[in-house]
């Protein structure tokens, strides 16, 4: 008889497995697949990014648009790669922040979580703003005296903002599966217009467009720098460790099909719009608006409506993902000590992070609205949130890369390859920011710059303070799911508990 | 995802390398670690690791939670019916009970192979007694010396450490069945039939286990059993 055979016939107790985990409380083991993609795929929101991003690189890059957006997404790509050490190895709510707090300990990963948070926190309010903004587009289409008004925007954040919440509320399934349909959706409508696009092109189409000549290496790193913002947020799948089904085989998954998935959708958009504007004498960088300028020159107009509705859904479903994560990494923080405990706090039922969504959903709506109403634009207020979110992100990406190494050597898992791509992706984010922090410091959208500096340095002022407080939580930072009783051969199935449980009670 | 049609040439490799972790973890106890496991396999570090997080996401392992150990986890359950021995076939288990019926007593089908005796079909009324799992207690039953009879004849070393165990072998050859009267608890006694393939080799062997008087005076259900015997042959060779 072998080993394995003894071993199943006669089950020895494992020492040191719990009957609870740290994270309890959530709907551990519930979501499939399907519904982690759309956590990661929504987060990043393809077909918005589709239509904006191609505009913002091409306007710096020139002609080497399509070969910063490839760049972006071979970076992506390594990081993603990177992360995925982590999220086979540790089923975590908290992400990048519990990552980092396993390979460079604590205060590293107060920087990566107050970084992560601003990420999830900024780009939650620019989606729901962006919203906001295509829907009152589509609003004034129909009535005409609403256009560019302001108070209609604002009064579609609020309902979109409570929708959000009952979402985050009821629970994950719900949010992913309404998010990826809604995705689904506007993802396929950008392929029909591109492909559309290009079928027209065909007998001319300008393949020159493709060749990378005369491009200055400085302009092609910030157009790199911009178009990996068209990624951000492909991590935010980790934040569901505890409550998908088989984590460890569909985290992983889900991070790697959403950048390789998104990045060949935007080299497809980029290269269509580039060759579209070509073909009409123009370029991409003269328009305010490239896809439905395309539509209009190209006389699928009609397209128009439908693009709008599909670019507001897309922000929404963006909005949806992005406070999920959010009240993850919170909710993490909660049960760990670092934030008060009611954002630890799960709904009996629901079995979501109730406390903290509660909490988040009011401040990002109160912050927002009050920055519209100061700005007196929802466009401006959007533009300094997405440089803040992309630096949060960055920061996060860049220490989750710097960690990874150190956690495989800690565990004894440490091979080439994995490192190899680790330092790599280190050392290119490293560069990526410092660009992209410098060349936003210098534009319009210079005020993102210093707001997303002067939010960081609180975020790591509370941690600090926190810290000086509670010496203890040295010890409780970096919550993951564990194993319990039930997962392992030997321990009681919960069935098998409760029974014994009730024996013991009875006469 | 999974399914038949993504069984190609080289899955069956790894799922024997996939056992073999798991056998090792098995055998090393819980909170073993991957480089351990990497060292004492003789794998390449980066395949074991492989390996290694492949059955954490299908939850056959569980990594502990200081994230450096493993430990088997519960879905290794599923896999008993590929380390168990297998239930014999309907048609040998038709024989036996025939047997049963017609023979006071417990009647148990066992298997010999490289690794010595299973009982692959024991008797549900009379459970066998006789753990026959090391190699010394093989001379304490019937099941266990026709082996040693087996063997003796393929190697003369076995006969020379005991003249008097050696003679026994002898005569368990030359009757053809070989009888063990049990010390420890008078009164039983068992019995054992060989069953051998075409080449002669000894695959299996029909056991009785009864009282003494009868295991003595075999003569009766002797017939019977042999003609199970060679009814089981071209089942079980």
């Amino acid at each position: 008889m072998t080993a394995l055979a003894r071993a199943i016939n006669d089950p020895q107790p494992v020492d040191g497995i719990g009957t609870r985990s740290p994270v309890d409380g959530l709907d551990r083991r519930s979501v499939g697949f399907l519904d982690v993609l759309a956590q990661s795929v929504s987060a990043v929101a393809p077909s918005a990014a589709a239509t904006t991003i191609p505009l913002l690189v091409a306007v710096v890059a020139g002609g080497a648009t399509v070969w910063s957006l490839a760049t972006a997404m071979l970076l992506a790509f390594l990081v993603a790669t990177t992360i995925n050490q982590f999220t086979r190895r540790i089923a975590a709510a908290g992400s990048i922040y519990t990552f980092v707090s396993r390979g460079l300990g604590t205060a590293a990963s107060f920087v990566a979580g107050v970084g992560l948070l601003v990420g999830y926190g900024f780009i939650s309010m620019f989606a729901l703003g962006g919203a906001g903004y295509y829907l009152t587009i589509v609003v004034a289409r129909f009535w005409p005296a609403l256009t560019g008004s302001v108070f209609v925007a604002g009064l579609l954040i609020i309902v979109m903002a409570a929708l959000c919440l009952l979402v985050l509320a009821r629970g994950i399934r719900l949010s992913t599966r309404i998010t990826l349909l809604v995705e689904a959706v506007s993802v396929l409508i950008i392929v029909v217009l591109v492909v559309a696009l290009l079928v027209r092109l065909w007998p001319v189409l300008d393949w020159s467009q493709l060749a990378p000549g005369g491009i200055d290496p400085a302009n092609f790193a910030v157009g790199s720098a911009l178009a990996l913002t068209a990624f951000v947020g492909f991590e935010s799948a980790s934040t569901l460790g505890v409550e998908a089904k088989r984590p460890y085989a569909s985290i992983p998954r889900a991070i790697v099909f959403t950048v390789l998935g998104s990045g060949m959708l935007y080299l497809l958009a980029s290269f269509s719009q580039l060759v579209g504007f070509s073909a009409l004498g123009g370029t991409i960088a003269a328009s305010a608006s490239p896809v439905n300028d395309l539509a209009a020159a190209y006389g699928i107009d009609a397209i128009g409506l439908l693009l709008d509705v599909s670019i507001a859904t897309s922000f929404l479903a963006c909005a949806i993902a992005s406070t999920t994560a959010l009240v993850r990494v919170l909710f993490t923080m909660g049960r760990e000590g670092l934030l008060p405990s009611r954002f630890g706090r799960t709904h009996p039922r629901y079995r979501t992070p109730f406390g903290a969504a509660l909490v988040a959903m009011t401040v990002i709506t109160v912050v927002l609205l009050t920055t519209i109403a100061l700005s007196g634009s929802v466009w401006q207020t959007m533009e300094v949130l997405i440089v803040g979110a992309a630096g949060g992100y960055m920061i996060a990406y860049l220490l989750v890369c710097v960690a990874a190494p150190v956690f495989l050597r800690r565990i004894g898992e440490s091979t080439f390859w994995p490192v190899l791509f680790a330092v790599l992706a280190a050392v290119l984010l490293g560069a990526v920011l410092i660009t992209y922090l410098v060349v936003e410091s210098g534009s319009a959208r210079a005020l993102g710059v210093w707001v997303f500096l002067g939010v960081m340095a609180l975020g790591l002022a509370w941690c600090g303070l926190r810290l000086r407080g509670r010496p203890w939580l040295r010890d409780t930072i970096g919550v993951y799911d564990v194993p319990v009783t039930g997962d392992v051969l030997g321990g009681p199935a919960p069935a098998d508990a409760a029974a014994r449980e009730s024996d013991r009670a009875g006469p | 995802m999974t399914g038949a049609a993504h069984l190609g040439a080289r899955q069956p490799k790894a799922i024997q390398s996939a056992l073999t972790v798991l056998e090792e973890v098995a055998r090393c106890g819980s909170g073993v670690t991957a480089r351990e496991i990497s060292d004492s396999l003789g794998l390449p570090k980066a395949t074991a690791y492989r390996l290694l997080n492949l059955l954490v996401q299908d939850e056959y392992l569980v990594r502990m939670p200081d994230l450096r150990g493993f430990a088997l986890g519960r879905k290794v359950v599923e896999l008993a019916r590929l380390v168990a021995p297998a239930q014999p076939p309907e048609a040998v288990r038709e024989v036996v009970d025939r047997l049963r019926s017609r023979i006071r007593g417990g009647i148990h089908l066992v298997r010999y192979d490289s690794e010595g005796v299973r009982v692959i079909d024991p008797d549900p009324d009379y459970p066998p007694s006789v753990s026959v799992r090391s190699a010394r207690a093989l001379e304490t039953s019937a099941m266990g010396r026709l082996l040693l009879a087996e063997r003796g004849a393929a190697d003369s070393v076995v006969l020379g450490e005991d003249p008097e165990l050696a003679g026994q072998l002898a005569t368990i050859r030359s009757d053809g069945y070989a009888h063990f009267l049990r010390p420890g608890a008078p009164g039983t006694g068992c019995l054992a039939i060989p069953i051998r393939n075409r080449e002669g080799l000894l695959v299996a062997g029909l056991c009785l286990s009864a009282p003494a008087a009868r295991i003595d005076e075999p003569a009766e259900f002797l017939a019977l059993l042999r003609m199970g015997a060679r009814e089981l042959a071209p089942l079980l060779a």
